[in-house]
């Protein structure tokens, strides 16, 4: 688990090619030992972030500190750390246990050790019988392990990792994100961790850090990121939110008011420090996701409320979504979630509906 | 999901496209060929031509002194020319490879100009560079290397050797260029990420995938030298003897056609088992899809 050192940090990290800039001004710092995923849409610089720290690109400005000392001198083949690329980058004329003991190999390490540690890595990822195998004789899925093997063979500081799922279907893809999950905390390494999938982001981080047109949006928990949007981006960028716009109001109890075209909604405003300092009047978004509505009471003290037509359902297996039309000053348009029952859900088309949410679910984003 | 299988058209349908396909290379390559082995099994003397099927051509080959020395030497010359066509040409090719955008494609481009001019020309270019009074004797005289003009560069198999090395080495940069550029760039990362230096990364990654484009051009280069006979006629002199030539000769001047036959056969034996071994160690080990 991670600790409370910091391995690496980026300081005012800019890089440019050419006249575009990628990345402008990136502070990040990342924990000893954590599982720590960059997640933003394509071109957001996540990718950059990673080529940097590898070695593989150079900053435009600023500093990347390992232990505090800084590492831009170092080339690639110099730096503690390994990659873990989205094409597996295996070589093709190598055996996979050729593949795995490389690092090792040209180090200088001994033969008798190279051997013996190679067949400890490949047990880890269970590739203990596919030794004498050429890449090319391997699936997808172990392809990947293979490349992870290779990786964490030289017991590096820092494990980064490019995208290595995006090339595997959906089912094989949930399968390694445990497995990465599980190795990770075996060996107690850092993994750094660069996708543009929210749900597996979701499912393997310790801290996210989301990314957007070369910005950082915002570093927190899952939970956090998921749960306390700190951007309109960051609030669209997980699941379908419902977004309603107005203007912030005044503060009772832990609670911040905000006049909606629903509306005065109640939201809950702990771990927002510049939510609770917006000025009176201030335009903002209220946030809640469309599973924290509830079709009855939620017998919670402070609770929002609103009344719609159901216009459609779709059902997406576990669960169904519906929409719901809302009569407001303006049309709205509310996302509804409900797990899914053999005999169909509680609503149907053409049904009004009461709904309700509380207010620790409806969170303030602002504009 | 229904199941839908590819179902190839009946072969009648296919057998004009596919009788044409088959033509071309059966009337210019293959009959042009069986001509010659058959050829090689008459026997001529004085003029006369005995259409009677016989084995003495190859006897004479076999026994006479001077054939199979000749054939060796001009084995072992074109081993050299190819071994040094690609000494010169893996760096070039490297070098382009190693070029991104437009530019590597302009300079290949440009490498490959020669190739669109005369090869006659380009003898006569190269040898009057060779000769007595060439650029080179007249580049070595004034560096002070030598007192006067050496004639060790043309008129013999040195000759023979620089000029083919010099003509074939664009054949010898195109294979290997091309294995190198399918080389991807994430290999190289994956290396040095590894912790391999610059020179590791070359001898235990680029190196060994580079191979089957490098034995390709090995081959390249030795079939094309063993092949020609116009090179070593022109700047080989006397003492520049190679199998080409007595081939040459046996059509061209000694009228003896169906020797000349029985010598190009062997010589077709020659290049074939060059290319087979040339596939054979060129396999391209990692494409085991």
């Amino acid at each position: 688990m991670s600790t409370d050192k910091l391995l690496l940090e980026l300081k005012a990290v800019s890089k440019s090619f050419g006249s575009t800039n990628v990345l402008a001004h990136i502070d990040l710092a990342v924990r000893d030992g954590e599982f720590i995923t960059i997640l933003g849409p394509s071109g957001s610089g996540k990718t950059t972030i990673l080529r940097m720290i590898g070695g593989f690109e150079s900053p435009s400005s600023g500093q990347i500190l390992l232990d505090g000392a800084d590492i831009s001198p170092l080339p690639i083949n110099k730096r503690p750390f390994n990659t873990v690329f989205q094409d597996y980058a295996l070589f093709p004329h190598m055996t996979v246990a050729a593949n795995v003991g490389y690092g090792l190999k040209v180090r200088g390490t001994k033969n008798a050790e190279i051997t013996d540690r190679v067949s400890q890595a490949l047990a880890l990822v269970q590739l203990a019988d596919f030794a004498g195998r050429y890449p090319a004789q391997l699936s997808g899925g172990q392809r990947q392990r293979v490349a992870l093997a290779r990786a964490i063979i030289c017991r590096p500081r820092l494990i980064l990792l490019d995208e290595p799922l995006a090339a595997l279907d959906v089912e094989l893809r949930r399968h390694m994100q445990l497995f990465l999950k599980d190795i990770q905390r075996e060996i107690k390494t850092t993994f750094l961790f660069v996708t543009h999938d929210q749900e597996e982001a979701i499912a393997m981080a310790d801290r996210i850090c989301v990314m957007n047109a070369g910005h950082i949006q915002q570093l927190g928990s899952a939970h956090e990121v998921y749960y306390r949007p700190a951007n309109e981006f960051v609030a669209r960028f997980f699941g379908d939110n419902n977004l309603i716009e107005g203007r912030l109001q005044e503060t009772v109890d832990g609670i911040r008011w905000i006049e909606t075209p629903l509306g005065r909604l109640a939201c809950a405003i702990d771990g927002q420090a510049g939510v609770a300092a917006a000025s009176l009047g201030a335009r903002a978004f209220a946030a809640f996701r469309p599973e924290s509505l509830s079709l009855t009471p939620t017998g919670h003290a402070s609770e929002n409320a609103t009344r719609g037509c159901i216009t459609a359902l779709s059902f997406a297996g576990a669960h169904t979504l519906a929409n719901v039309a809302v009569d407001a000053a303006e049309p709205l348009s509310l996302r509804l979630r409900l797990p899914s029952r053999v005999e169909g859900v509680a609503v149907t088309p053409g049904m009004i509906v009461d709904l309700y949410w509380r207010a620790v679910e409806c969170r303030l984003v602002l504009v | 999901m229904s199941r839908r299988r590819f179902k190839p058209a009946t072969a009648s349908s296919h057998w004009p496209a596919t009788g044409a396909v088959f033509a071309f290379p059966i009337a210019f390559i293959l009959l042009p060929l069986a001509a010659f082995l058959a050829y090689s099994f008459f026997w001529t003397e004085q003029g006369v031509m005995s259409y009677a099927l016989t084995l003495r051509n190859y006897a004479r080959f076999f026994t006479d002194p001077v054939f199979l020395p000749v054939l060796r030497q001009t084995c072992v010359l074109c081993l050299e020319v190819a071994f040094l066509t690609v000494l010169a040409g893996y760096p070039v090719a490297y070098f382009l490879a190693s070029l991104r955008g437009r530019i590597r494609y302009i300079l290949l481009m440009l490498m490959l100009v020669p190739l669109l001019m005369s090869y006659v020309i380009k003898i006569y270019a190269i040898r009057s560079i060779l000769g007595g009074h060439g650029a080179l004797n007249r580049a070595l005289l004034w560096l002070g290397l030598i007192d006067e003009p050496l004639t060790v560069f043309v008129f013999n198999l040195n000759a023979v050797l620089l000029t083919l090395t010099v003509l074939l080495i664009p054949f010898a940069v195109l294979p290997i260029f091309l294995s190198l550029e399918r080389i991807p760039r994430s290999l190289m990362d994956a290396s040095a990420d590894l912790g391999a230096s610059a020179t590791q990364t070359f001898m235990r990654v680029i190196l060994p995938l580079s191979l089957p484009g490098t034995i390709t051009a090995l081959t390249f280069v030795f079939v094309l030298a063993i092949g020609d006979f116009l090179t070593p006629q022109m700047v080989g002199g006397q003492s520049g003897f190679t199998f080409g030539r007595i081939i040459y000769s046996q059509f061209g001047t000694a009228f003896n056609w169906p020797f000349g036959a029985a010598l190009s056969v062997i010589l077709a034996v020659v290049v074939i088992a060059a290319i087979a071994l040339g596939t054979i160690f060129g396999r391209d080990r990692s494409a085991l899809k």
